[in-house]
């Protein structure tokens, strides 16, 4: 290598050797040491440009640039298996709900049969008002009937 | 630096498209800081640097459950989105005439300590914007991404010859720009 491909290379690729181009190293090294004075000189005014470049300004991620992206990322995918447990899960669940709605409507009806129970034997056994109890009992064995 | 055909990021981009939480988050500390650095000294704005890495990494979620390996290194592929969305918004802001150059920094003689840090920054980042825009890419992705002359090459679509041209010429006009900042670096 020549001391002026040397040097077109240092100009291009800076004051390290180690960051030139691979397949050129070892002929670089070995022209620097054939020459360490002068293609010394040469390396070092680029390092003085290297170490200058290496002062322009970078930035690190703020924490709403990390939160956007991280809130952004895939999420994990269901498995065949896990799709088809989810969906047996799905159905149990709806089943389930059926079964419920079913027995709370039975046992709300089987409370409201209670309730005018009480109240037709409340009315029977504790007449306050007479008069109120008779007008009030056919209704209120109708109400029973209709339940 | 891996070999070809070597990808140190593939387990990480496969558990990204499996959807595991750890590898999204190894992943965005591996690469983010590095687009991140691409995208501000390409554009000379931290705002929009922000929001290049922010697309990219949005396009590399998209990406991820469908990667293939040995097509690129993913590294690569996200250089090469992030250095097309800036091509873009650099050529937005000349054709919308807003190109107003990047805030230059006064380098007068007169900052100290912390100060003369920003100053010299600042300086070092208005004379990579002033440059043409494939001298400073080339920069960039040699001296400050820590590419390859074959990897920036193709990365650039151009020979390796017409790389190390780029790299001769933008770091003769840099040095010619900083030569009075070159003393405080030795």
């Amino acid at each position: 290598m020549t001391p002026d491909r040397f040097a077109e290379l240092a100009t291009a690729h800076g004051g390290d050797i180690g960051r030139w181009p691979q397949d050129l190293r070892e002929a670089a090294r070995a022209a620097l040491a054939s020459d360490p004075h002068g293609l010394g000189a040469v390396l070092a005014a680029e390092a003085d440009l290297d170490r200058l470049l290496d002062l322009a300004p970078a930035q690190s991620a703020d924490a709403a640039l990390l939160g956007r992206l991280l809130e952004a990322a895939p999420r994990p995918r269901r498995s065949t298996g896990a799709w088809w447990a989810g969906l047996a899960a799905g159905l149990g669940l709806a089943a389930a709900t059926v079964a419920g709605v079913a027995v709370g409507v039975a046992s709300g009806a089987g409370e409201r049969l209670d309730r005018r129970a009480d109240a037709i034997l409340a009315a029977a056994y504790e007449p306050a008002e007479p008069d109120t109890t008779a007008e009030a009992l056919p209704e209120l064995l109708d109400e029973a009937t209709d339940l | 630096m891996a070999s070809e055909g070597e990808d140190p990021d593939l387990a990480l981009v496969e558990g990204v498209g499996r959807g595991e939480q750890a590898a999204v988050r190894r992943l965005l500390d591996a690469r983010l800081p590095r687009i991140l650095a691409l995208a501000r000294r390409l554009l000379a704005d931290p705002d929009e640097a922000q929001d290049v890495a922010q697309e990219t990494f949005l396009r590399a979620w998209k990406q991820a459950p469908s990667w293939r390996p040995g097509q690129a290194r993913f590294d690569t592929w996200l250089h090469r989105v992030a250095l097309n969305l800036c091509r873009d918004r650099l050529r937005r802001r000349r054709e919308t005439a807003m190109a107003q150059p990047p805030e230059m920094i006064d380098a007068g003689p007169t900052g100290e300590g912390a100060l003369l840090g920003v100053q010299i920054g600042g300086r070092i980042e208005a004379a990579l914007a002033a440059l043409p825009e494939r001298q400073r890419e080339a920069i960039v992705l040699c001296h400050h991404q820590g590419m390859g002359n074959k990897e920036a090459a193709a990365l650039l679509g151009v020979s390796v010859e017409t790389l190390e041209s780029l790299l001769g010429r933008g770091r003769r006009t840099l040095r010619a720009a900083l030569a009075d900042l070159m003393e405080a670096v030795r």
